[in-house]
């Protein structure tokens, strides 16, 4: 048979992993934001380890799923940012083309039957107007732009949050307090997530990704304390 | 992996003994495109393991179908139905199953319409070259080598194609049967498809190899008639071609319904005792 | 949704050689195509809705590829799978406009998506495709293609999720199919087969969960593509 009997056995299963992450467009660029947790299957594995990485000036990417498969991908995209750097054109690469340039990677990482097993979420900035900009790409290569993203529990949890939360002219300062609840509401649900969160922000002015900082929670809601079957009022 | 396509590609009609180097996911077709295999343990198994259960709908178009064939008196007739099922859906009432390869040439189609339409296209670009090459129309015994060659090549890959190739060739009408096994046959008379078994009975109840054209017209289209009648995948048009001495002519096109009470109107004409009842 | 919860090999777990699922490459991100064919136009339309499972992550996606002035590629299926066709399309459009000086004819383009379809035969692009336009003479056709290139030219064609509730109707109301003499065929006007395709997805997105949101319609005439965006349910 054709191909076959000296192909190799690739990864079929995910097994360090990154839960949600989530991300808003905002009127003067965007909004994106992760815990630090990776997990091994149940266990906690690392606490404070960077889900969000600055790709240029003008464009931020996070990552969930394959911790592995993402630092592959890391070191891809700074490679090529460094040849970007080194064409001197004074012509950045648009968040678009970083976009678009992932998505090839990871369909052609599926079409070898080979997946990278990553959600990516990339945010950034069309630098000559300031308009943000937010896409999507998923280990089979689909990709996407839109005013909200989120992945994993997020498209769940954060996604309805975001879309109620969403205006047209939704400032990056607005947008940072908005993408913070999501994190605050994932963490209290998402059995894989943590209070250790970072945030990024990419405007014209640049791209930031903060350092990890703990969420301010609070466990007094009613339903929390006494469990939601005791105070329900159906007979049954 | 190497693959040797010297044997694939004939070597008695044009090209000498060519050997590509082709990678584990690709094989080679005409001068520069490939059909790319999945890189997984088992490529002929992989289709049936992503769409488990749902191949046949999802990927298969054409499936279930009549078509026939027969060489008589004056050349070959050729006689189809045109309707394309996916599982119980109709993909299409208006399918053309009989495919002209070139003028002197045609093609019928059963099992998967792509794999048919495609390797019968590809065999019209061989013919030509072969044209080209010798300076003479191609025989219909070694057009039907070529498609049978080209399709053995994907043996047990999952291809799924019944065909007739007919032509009028230096030894006049010829008649073959080609389908993905490999199979290749020289026949006076073939019936391939869900429905043949129907059609093969009226065909050998009515066949003489004295026919009159029109008469082997009307025995064709008859033949597929009763099959649309009983075989639920077969159906909508019945299209006729007549291969002659000068290539082949489409003869006509009718809508099986219309025929069914043409047919019965005939029939009640013709009874000379009236029917009997219960 | 890709569950990236639980590896099936818990850490210390005793067997080790448990069954690993094979990798699945395809997903069905739904959606619905269609094409109505006259006499000296021809419209696309597709719905954006894109779906995952039972979400919907994102409201408005492309399923229209633009050849040229008189040629537009509609597909329905797996957002992956078409984006990449979309990609080999365009480019092999572009080196065919460089290689004959000349732009890509109706029946260039069909035969071509054809024959790029089948060369993934045995891996195809889980997609379902349309192609309309305008031929030699200005009358409009459209060919509906299955996931490996099998396709046949006809006046109306609809493809994807949502054929088979639309289809029949397109049938009856385009082809006048049930009519066998063909009498009182309607020749329907481009302002016709606008509002014909409107219900047509209205009624389609009412039944079948992966047609909604926005319906896209491209008008493709002599004077040019013209586009009109009209709301479906977006529930």
């Amino acid at each position: 048979m054709f191909g076959g009997q000296d192909s190799k056995q690739h990864t079929v299963q995910p097994y360090v992993t990154g839960t949600s992450v989530i991300g808003l467009k905002c009127a003067d660029g965007v909004v994106l934001g992760a815990d630090t947790l990776v997990s091994y299957g149940s266990l906690a594995k690392n606490r404070k380890t960077s889900r969000l990485m600055t790709v240029s000036n003008h464009c931020s990417l996070g990552f969930s799923g394959e911790y592995s498969d993402f630092q592959e991908i890391k070191s891809t995209l700074e490679e090529l940012m460094i040849s970007e750097y080194c064409m001197a054109d004074n012509i950045p690469m648009q968040p678009r083309a970083i976009h678009q340039y992932l998505a090839r990677v990871m369909y052609e990482a599926r079409n070898k039957q080979d997946p990278l097993y990553n959600q990516l979420v990339i945010g950034g900035v069309l630098p000559a107007t300031g308009e943000g900009y937010l896409g999507l790409v998923d280990l089979l290569g689909t990709n996407y732009e839109s005013e909200m993203i989120a992945t994993g529990y997020g498209t769940y949890i954060a996604l309805p949050l975001l879309r109620k939360a969403y205006r047209p002219d939704i400032t990056v300062a607005e947008g940072r307090k908005v993408i913070e609840d999501c994190l605050r509401v994932l963490y209290y649900r998402d059995a894989r997530s943590i209070d250790t969160v970072q945030i990024s922000t990419v405007t014209k002015e640049g791209a930031e990704t903060t350092e990890p900082f703990k969420l301010e929670t609070s466990w007094d809601f009613k339903k929390f304390k006494a469990g939601s079957r005791l105070i329900d009022e159906s007979t049954w | 992996m190497n693959i040797d396509l010297s044997e694939a590609l004939d070597t008695k009609y044009g090209r000498s003994g060519l050997s590509c180097e082709v990678g584990p996911d690709a094989v080679e077709l005409g001068e520069e495109h490939v059909l790319t295999i999945p890189n997984v343990p088992r490529p002929d198994k992989f289709l049936s393991d992503s769409f488990k259960g749902q191949e046949a709908e999802v990927l298969k178009f054409a499936h279930g179908t009549t078509t026939l064939a027969f060489v008589f008196k004056h050349g070959i007739i050729a006689a189809v139905d045109s309707r394309a099922s996916m599982g119980v859906y109709i993909g299409s009432g208006t399918v053309k199953k009989i495919i002209e390869i070139n003028p002197f040439l045609l093609g019928t189609m059963a099992g998967g319409a792509a794999d048919c339409s495609f390797w019968e296209r590809d065999l019209g670009r061989q013919c030509r070259l072969f044209e080209l090459r010798n300076k003479e129309r191609i025989s219909v015994a070694a057009a039907s080598k070529l498609l049978v060659n080209s399709v053995s090549r994907f043996r047990g890959m999952g291809l799924s194609m019944g065909t007739m190739i007919m032509g009028w060739d230096k030894t006049g009408p010829a008649l073959f049967y080609v389908d993905n096994d490999g199979t290749r046959l020289k026949g006076n008379l073939f019936s391939v498809g869900s429905g043949s078994t129907f059609a093969m009975g009226v065909l050998d109840i009515g066949y003489k190899y004295d026919l009159s054209v029109e008469e082997a017209c009307e025995l064709g289209r008859r033949s597929i008639y009763h099959a649309t009648h009983r075989d639920g995948a077969s159906g909508g048009i019945i299209n006729i071609y007549h291969v002659g001495e000068d290539g082949w002519t489409k003869i006509s096109s009718e809508d099986s319904a219309q025929k069914h009470y043409q047919y019965k109107a005939e029939s009640t004409e013709q009874a000379s005792a009236p029917m009997v009842t219960s | 949704m890709m569950d990236f919860g639980t590896p099936v090999l818990e850490p210390g777990s005793a067997n080790g050689t448990k069954q690993v699922p094979q990798f699945n490459p395809y997903q069905d991100n739904g959606g619905t195509v269609a094409s109505i064919a006259g006499d000296d136009y021809v419209i696309v339309a597709a719905d954006t809705r894109f779906t995952l499972g039972y979400s919907i992550p994102t409201r408005k996606i492309s399923r229209v590829l633009k050849i040229n002035d008189k040629v537009m590629l509609g597909t329905a299926g797996m957002q992956a799978d078409t984006c990449a066709l979309h990609k080999v399309i365009s480019t092999r459009m572009r080196m065919y406009e460089h290689d004959n000086n000349k732009r890509m004819t109706f029946n260039a383009v069909s035969q071509m998506l054809s024959t790029v379809l089948y060369y993934k035969r045995f891996f195809p692009y889980y997609t379902f495709n349309i192609v309309a336009g305008l031929d030699d003479k200005g009358e409009g056709w459209v060919c509906g293609y299955d996931a490996i290139g099998s396709f046949e030219q006809r006046k109306i064609v609809c493809n994807g999720a949502g054929t088979k509730l639309m289809q029949p109707v397109f049938d009856n109301q385009v082809d006048w199919a049930q009519s066998w003499d063909g009498a009182g065929k309607p020749n329907l006007s481009l302002e016709q087969a606008t509002d014909l395709m409107k219900d047509a997805f209205t009624s389609a997105a009412e039944r079948e969960i992966t047609v909604g949101d926005t319906l896209q319609i491209y008008k493709i005439t002599k004077d040019g593509i013209q586009l009109e965006e009209f709301e479906l349910k977006k529930d």
